[in-house]
């Protein structure tokens, strides 16, 4: 345990440091996310939401604010990882990655290490702007105060492990980036950051239950905007952990064959 | 000790022709290598570009695994026991890379210290220890982008000492640096062996540092190794000896008789040509008959007008390996 808490303090320096060294990057991470959560609220405004349209259905007029704003919230979360995982690239490029890898530390612990502290560098301002966004214009229910941390808790590590699972593809490929342009709309549409869940088709249903963050979102707005109690989304709870065990075994799957690959070729220092 | 029985390397690699259409391609980069290095030497591996030696230190420093014969390192094999392996061994290459330019140098250290399992105060007093014998102290806490070639260079030799390897490889370590730097390096490596008794393989294209440096020399070409012996021995057994100059005005048919039969007898090679001040006798010899030679043109009755010995180094011996000569 000191082992792992030892090199996520170091993959947190080395990130703090090699990417986050100036302020107009933290003005971005927040200012970014904002133009995003603005576009996708005003795309919404003019369809009529009151009357029958099947949105309706699931968000009213009033909640589209907070629906949005938990949907952009477990978006960035997501897409920040996204991001880390891309910083492989130079990782080979200059060529530590093959130096990590020949140390003998656990690489399990590096790509989710990896993987928190981008996250926690990534997203820690709009997080405060969406707590503060909902707290005045959002819909929240009091009594479920206690479902804001644990619904943070489960995104947290959701995304971490979603995380480490991009950082694993890019130990397989260089060329992994295209995995990253195709995933990254389909993540966007489907996992109900913009559109709820139960409105999509049922292939739409089925790739949505593949992210871990349909499953958040899911959870993250039935607490925090209807105020629904631990056992009402236990079940999904339920699932969402069964997926992080899927996606955890995926991708130490696929750091043991990456890391055979590479011995086995050595693309390891390809860039 | 290292040791490295029958190893092959094969890479396979698809080779992409042109759309969707690829073929698989093997490269033979290893054939049937043998070596071995004991802790407290210096062992270097030369060849020509290609010949496998990167390949060789990649195999032996778990990075790559062979498709076929063992490795093993102080017992332990490279493949089935890579994690104890990763923690003796270490590898130092040349160039800028393997560094972040946006961490100080002793951030960095800290980084590659804690992939080791280093931490607290055992990790501080090794950085400054590292910091100090590479001569970085006051540069310490400079992004590693302000350093000159040699700064960082020095900064990869302590990234490769960090966990106190009792193995490091060296491939090419002095590759661009100016003179001075790449000599104090050199002083460091020796010290690192004759102290602190490290086993030590190193690459380079640079053949004095090796001829310096190395207790024994393995040649590589075509990924087989095709010569091993000191770089002494390599040279004396490659380049056929010393090669003797004399400069004489005249050769008259005594002198040129004696001189024959004075080869002949020491099975020696005589080229005979002419330069400004006269005719040039450039004897190659296994043995020293620089005695021999002198008494023979006195015992003709020639003046000398200038002798000199050219000792051949290791570049030479190589370049007439690559020419075939040898």
């Amino acid at each position: 345990m000191k082992n792992l808490m030892t090199i996520f303090m170091a993959e947190f320096k080395k990130s703090h440091f090699l990417y986050f060294h100036t302020n107009m990057i933290y003005f971005s991470l927040l200012v970014w996310p904002i133009i995003l959560f603005f576009s996708a609220y005003y795309s919404f405004k003019p369809f009529d939401t009151k009357s029958e349209n099947v949105l309706s259905e699931y968000v009213s007029n009033q909640e589209i604010g907070s629906f949005l704003l938990i949907g952009y919230l477990g978006y960035i979360f997501y897409f920040s990882l996204m991001q880390s995982a891309f910083q492989m690239a130079p990782e080979r490029a200059r060529g530590t990655l093959e130096l990590i890898f020949l140390s003998p530390v656990s690489r399990l612990a590096v790509i989710y290490g990896r993987a928190m502290a981008n996250l926690l560098e990534g997203v820690w301002l709009f997080f405060v702007f969406t707590v503060l966004g909902l707290f005045f214009f959002g819909d929240i229910q009091p009594h479920n105060w206690w479902g804001i941390p644990l619904s943070l808790f489960l995104l947290i590590i959701s995304a971490v492990v979603w995380g480490g699972f991009l950082n694993a593809i890019f130990l397989f490929s260089r060329d992994a980036g295209f995995f990253f342009l195709i995933i990254q709309e389909p993540l966007l549409l489907f996992s109900g950051v913009r559109i709820p869940i139960p409105v999509l088709p049922i292939w739409g249903k089925f790739i949505s239950y593949l992210f871990p963050l349909s499953y958040v979102l899911l959870i993250y707005r039935e607490i925090v905007m209807r105020g629904a109690s631990l056992f009402e989304v236990s079940t999904m709870i339920y699932s969402l952990l069964v997926v992080i065990i899927v996606f955890i075994l995926l991708t130490s799957w696929i750091i043991r064959k990456a890391e055979k690959n590479s011995k086995i070729n050595g693309s390891m220092a390809l860039y | 000790m290292i040791k490295v029985e029958q190893v092959y390397k094969t890479y396979i690699n698809k080779h992409r022709n042109f759309l969707f259409f690829s073929e698989t391609r093997q490269t033979e980069a290893v054939c049937g290598v043998d070596l071995y290095v004991n802790p407290g030497e210096i062992v270097g591996l030369l060849g020509m570009n290609g010949a496998g030696k990167t390949t060789l230190i990649k195999m032996m420093s778990t990075l790559l695994s062979p498709t076929s014969g063992t490795i093993t390192i102080d017992g332990m094999d490279v493949v089935k026991d890579a994690l104890k392996v990763k923690s003796i061994v270490n590898m130092i290459a040349g160039g800028e890379r393997m560094l972040y330019f946006r961490l100080t140098g002793r951030q960095n250290l800290e980084y590659f210290g804690n992939l080791y399992g280093l931490r607290g105060s055992l990790l501080k007093d090794r950085i400054n220890y590292l910091l100090s014998k590479v001569g970085l102290e006051k540069a310490a806490d400079t992004p590693v982008e302000r350093y000159s070639k040699g700064m960082k260079q020095r900064l990869q030799i302590a990234r490769g000492l960090i966990n106190d390897p009792k193995y490091l490889f060296l491939d090419e370590p002095t590759l661009g640096l100016d003179v001075s730097v790449a000599k104090r390096l050199r002083e460091f490596v020796q010290e690192l062996v004759h102290r602190e008794g490290k086993g030590i393989v190193l690459t380079s294209h640079y053949l004095e540092e090796i001829e310096e440096l190395c207790d024994r020399v393995y040649i590589a070409n075509n990924g087989r190794i095709i010569m091993h012996d000191t770089p002494k021995n390599l040279v004396f057994n490659i380049t056929h000896g010393n090669v003797l100059n004399i400069v004489v005005p005249e050769i008259n048919d005594k002198l040129n008789n004696n001189l024959r039969t004075l080869i002949e007898l020491h099975n020696a090679n005589i080229e005979i040509s002419s330069n400004e001040e006269g005719i040039l006798i450039s004897i190659k010899s296994k043995k020293d008959i620089t005695t021999e030679v002198v008494q023979t043109i006195y015992n003709s009755n020639v003046n000398l007008i200038s002798l000199y010995i050219e000792k051949p180094k290791l570049e030479d011996a190589i370049l007439q390996l690559e020419n075939g000569v040898a």
